[in-house]
């Protein structure tokens, strides 16, 4: 029994100790990942919060339609990827290569989907004036910078996470990648899902005029 | 979840790459993109080299500056004839000397060496492995650390030079831009990206030596019986983890604050240079509780390596096992945990609340307790024993005393109401110097007179060794303990010079620091002759000559390309199993098959 | 290839309910906020909200319940010290607003 490819460069599986958590070694590597990056993330939403606390100026940028109403629709979308992303799992797992493809395709167009939306939802706070530096209700600056910037950092990891799943996608067609890669790719894929349910309470419903 | 189940999930691949990568032939291959984590050491270990002579002239120029302000510097004026025309030191220029200083020393010497350097090279073969989890991963993460350093570097040749804002980049003096002072421009974004890209591959490396440790253990090799320097190799990654993924946003920010508009770490109605700035409602303490939130485990991803190498070394020149080695893994693991408990102990001075700085100054007292447990389990190994006290033994011992000279200060600078007077001061410096920078330094000496044989496969003078480390020691004392003393008088620190005022009669104790900081760094050309000498005149080195028990000692000096030869190797024992008696003398190798009386060790 | 974990693979039913509940959290989120709550309630109760989403996504979509639990020990505890730690700014935050000149 040999998992020589379970990570680049490794011995025999017969003459290593198992790991701890009995996982692959790229799954753990993942795992790590995602709390640093939940660190990443942790940071910047403190600072948000820093900020929102000690400016007495703060103004609340969105209405129910359309801000609210699209932040909703891309929450459910997201939470859908992760549902199909799930299934893309699964079939990979039992082997399905051409399930695999159409629930990965799937996940691959809902991100898309999501990333279009919050595109436009941005271009539609660029014409009311709101920019890094710019607050057009003359407010805090901070409002637009925050926004931006933590936002601009999630669609980062979402259009990241849609090249990702992409290449993976096409690499299992072709059989050079594997299951495994697939639930890998999906657990960082959930992670961007789970950043976004803080994300969205914190920046979106807590903004509402 | 039974075992047959896993088995099944971790190895679900097949076999397609069962080596993914062979002896390079090309030189490009071999030691520039090399694979192999050996390479990837000396090359974090080069660097590291580089870095520190370059931290050690700035701070030379900026010594010479203080002992002699109203004297050219000899030779600046020549190599930075526009920062210091005729070797005239401005204030703005010592600022600028200091922050590269800080910077190049805390990033590139006390980062890479210890951890990154020592880690890649040791860690892979302690564990039994043929190389990292993932070798390509390791190999990124060595040139996005160059990359980082070059970056950094280049501020020097930038119109403006480099920033002046301190290795803590302070908001809102790095944020606001060109008009806070010279090299504030381009100088101090440069700065920022480059530490960007270094918590990049600092993070890139973490990963790779936390999976290493976990998952590429030889068969025995049980987590109890690993050596205490991949443990502590270990815990700094985990520390690192976190710290530089804290930092990342932070640069992030900082970098939008000077090229994006936003104000994030700049208060309203700033005025620099005359000028209002045109920012509002951001805070400058957000930067401190960042950069310190990064900044204070970042002491410990220096310093545990450091306890890691000396805790490894002790044993084999002491001849004893190492007292508690339970202890000392959770002594580490408590390190680990409060280090992200203190980092407000930076910032007494700040403007922070009080009733913060009373919350920090608790853990900091108690983060002393770990501390003071691993120095008496060192002292308590040390007792008694017949120490060989060849050059490695020697700074393993300077350690000890420098860790706890720099520690005891640590004491009074923990409590707000102290540190008020004492955090602008050169009490400040002098404690740092010791318990982070030297005592890493002599931990990087100690691992490089330990493990030189086993990376050059040469050993190296011992003659030269020990005058090296006796000069040193006495240049370290020389040159950090007068700076206590300066501290208690209020002589503030970060100031170019004091001609004319009060601290004027300090000033001959700061030629003697001078002078001492000359000679220190003098007597450190001999460590760079023995090293070049040994690497290639030295008398050969037989694989174990220091009667070490853990794996790296039991393959070749230097080991093959995949560590053992193709062997597998399989683990018996601890790493602590010295003063017995056993078939190779007074000391049982982890690889040496289990003596009878033993029972069979499979985990 | 080998299937991995059938016996305690959640059935795809199981990831439903999951996202059902997920998208039932996001609508009392939603509903809370035109609730007429004070802020620091609403404040609270979408913290305990998230944290609550962010542990069923941990639990059941990233797979953490069906993993040995050393994993969650070594993960989780250390990130949450971390965000527990974070905590120390809000001193400085709300200091902000009194030391801050008044805004003309």
């Amino acid at each position: 029994m040999s998992d020589s490819a379970m990570t680049a460069g490794s011995m025999h599986g017969a003459a290593m100790e198992p790991s701890p958590f009995l996982i692959t070694s790229r799954k753990l590597t993942m795992w790590l990942f995602i709390v640093a990056d939940a660190a990443t993330f942790g940071a910047i939403l403190f600072g948000y919060g820093y900020l929102r606390f000690g400016s007495p100026n703060w103004t609340k940028p969105f209405t129910f339609s359309p801000n609210i109403i699209n932040g909703l629709v891309m929450t459910v979308v997201l939470l859908t990827s992760s549902l199909t992303m799930l299934c893309g799992v699964a079939a990979a797992r039992e082997g399905r290569s051409g399930a695999t493809m159409k629930w990965l395709g799937a996940t691959i167009l809902l991100g898309v989907t999501f990333a279009v939306l919050h595109l436009r939802e941005w271009t539609g706070m660029f014409h009311e004036g709101w920019s890094l530096s710019k607050n057009p209700m003359g407010g805090s600056v901070q409002v637009g910078a925050l926004f931006f910037s933590i936002t601009g950092l999630h669609l980062l990891h979402v259009i990241s996470g849609v090249i990702a799943i992409t290449v993976i996608a096409i690499g299992f067609r072709a059989r050079k990648f594997t299951a495994g890669h697939v639930e890998t790719t999906g657990l960082y894929w959930h992670f961007v899902d789970l950043v976004w349910m803080f994300v969205f309470p914190l920046l979106y419903l807590l903004n509402v005029r | 979840m039974t075992m047959d189940s896993v088995s099944a999930s971790i190895t679900e691949l097949p076999p397609a790459t069962p080596h993914d990568h062979a002896p390079p032939e090309s030189f490009l291959r071999k030691y520039v993109f090399s694979l192999d984590h050996k390479v990837i050491g000396k090359q974090y270990l080069g660097l590291g080299l580089i870095a520190v002579c370059t931290g050690m002239f700035l701070s030379w120029v900026m010594r010479y500056h203080l002992a002699f302000p109203d004297k050219a510097v000899p030779l600046i004026g020549w190599i930075a004839p526009t920062f210091a025309a005729g070797g005239v030191i401005t204030p703005e220029f010592y600022l600028q000397l200091m922050t590269m200083h800080g910077t190049i020393m805390v990033f590139f010497v006390l980062t890479t060496a210890p951890f990154a350097g020592f880690g890649n090279f040791v860690l892979p073969i302690q564990v039994g492995a043929e190389d990292m989890a993932f070798p390509r991963f390791n190999m990124m993460s060595f040139w996005v650390t160059f990359v980082a350093f070059a970056v950094l570097v280049a501020a020097f040749f930038v119109p403006d030079g480099p920033p002046l804002s301190g290795w803590t980049a302070y908001a809102p003096l790095s944020a606001v831009g060109k008009s806070s002072g010279p090299g504030e421009g381009l100088g101090q974004t440069l700065w920022v990206i480059a530490i960007g890209i270094f918590c990049i591959g600092q993070l890139l490396g973490s990963l790779n030596f936390i999976a290493t440790t976990l998952d590429l253990r030889a068969k025995g090799m049980t987590l109890a019986r690993l050596p205490y320097s991949t443990w502590a190799w270990f815990i700094t990654s985990m520390i690192g983890l976190i710290a530089f993924s804290v930092l990342l946003p932070a640069c992030v920010l900082l970098l939008l604050d000077r090229v994006a508009g936003t104000s994030f770490f700049i208060p309203a109605g700033l005025v620099v240079s005359d000028a209002i700035q045109p920012h509002s409602g951001g805070s400058p303490l957000l930067w401190q509780h960042l950069f310190w939130f990064f900044g204070h485990p970042e002491v410990y991803i220096a310093i545990v390596p450091g306890f890691g190498i000396i805790s490894t070394i002790l044993p084999a020149v002491c001849r004893k096992p190492h007292l508690g080695p339970k202890v000392l893994i959770a002594s580490q693991l408590a390190i680990a945990g409060l280090s992200y408990m203190v980092w407000g102990h930076h910032m007494f001075l700040s403007g922070m609340s009080p009733s913060s700085a009373t919350l920090f100054s608790v853990p900091t007292l108690i983060i002393t307790i770990p501390s003071a447990i691993i120095t008496l389990l060192w002292l308590g190994t040390i007792y008694g024993s017949k120490l060989r006290l060849n050059t490695a033994a020697l700074f393993c011992l300077g350690f000890v005393s420098v860790f706890v000279t720099g520690g005891l200060s640590g004491f009074f600078l923990s409590q707000p109401s102290i540190d008020t007077y004492l955090h602008g001061t050169y009490f400040v410096v002098g404690h740092f110097h010791f318990v982070m920078g030297v005592a890493a330094m002599f931990g990087i000496f100690a691992g490089t007179y330990f493990w030189f044989p086993k990376m050059f496969g040469r050993m190296m003078n011992e003659t030269l060794g020990k005058w090296h480390f006796a000069l040193t020691f006495i240049g370290v004392y020389a040159t950090f303990m007068p700076m206590h003393w300066l501290g208690l008088e209020g002589n503030v620190r970060r100031y170019s010079s004091f001609p004319s005022d009060y601290m004027h009669g300090s000033l001959p104790l700061h030629r003697f620091i001078t002078y001492s900081a000359l000679f220190l760094g003098a007597s450190q050309l001999i460590f760079l002759v023995n090293l070049i000498w040994s690497r290639f005149r030295g008398p050969v080195a037989p694989d174990n000559p220091w009667e070490a028990t853990s794996l790296e000692w039991s393959t070749t000096s230097p080991p093959p390309f995949d560590n053992f030869g193709g062997v597998h190797p399989v683990v018996y024992h601890g790493p602590n199993e010295y003063g017995v008696s056993g078939p190779r003398g007074d000391y049982i190798m982890q690889t040496d098959p289990p003596v009878a009386a033993a029972p069979a060790a499979t985990a | 290839m080998t299937t991995t974990e059938t016996a305690t693979e959640p059935t795809l039913r199981v990831y439903v309910y999951v996202w059902l509940g997920m998208l039932a959290i996001v609508a009392i989120e939603a509903v809370l906020v035109y609730a007429h709550v004070s802020s620091g309630m609403l404040l609270a109760s979408l913290l305990v909200l998230a944290f609550l989403e962010a542990a069923v996504a941990l639990r059941y979509f990233m797979h953490l319940r069906y993993e040995v639990p050393l994993l969650f020990w070594t993960l989780i505890p250390g990130l949450l010290l971390a965000f527990v730690m974070m905590n120390q700014f809000w001193a400085d935050a709300a200091r902000l607003n009194t030391l801050r000149f008044p805004i003309p």
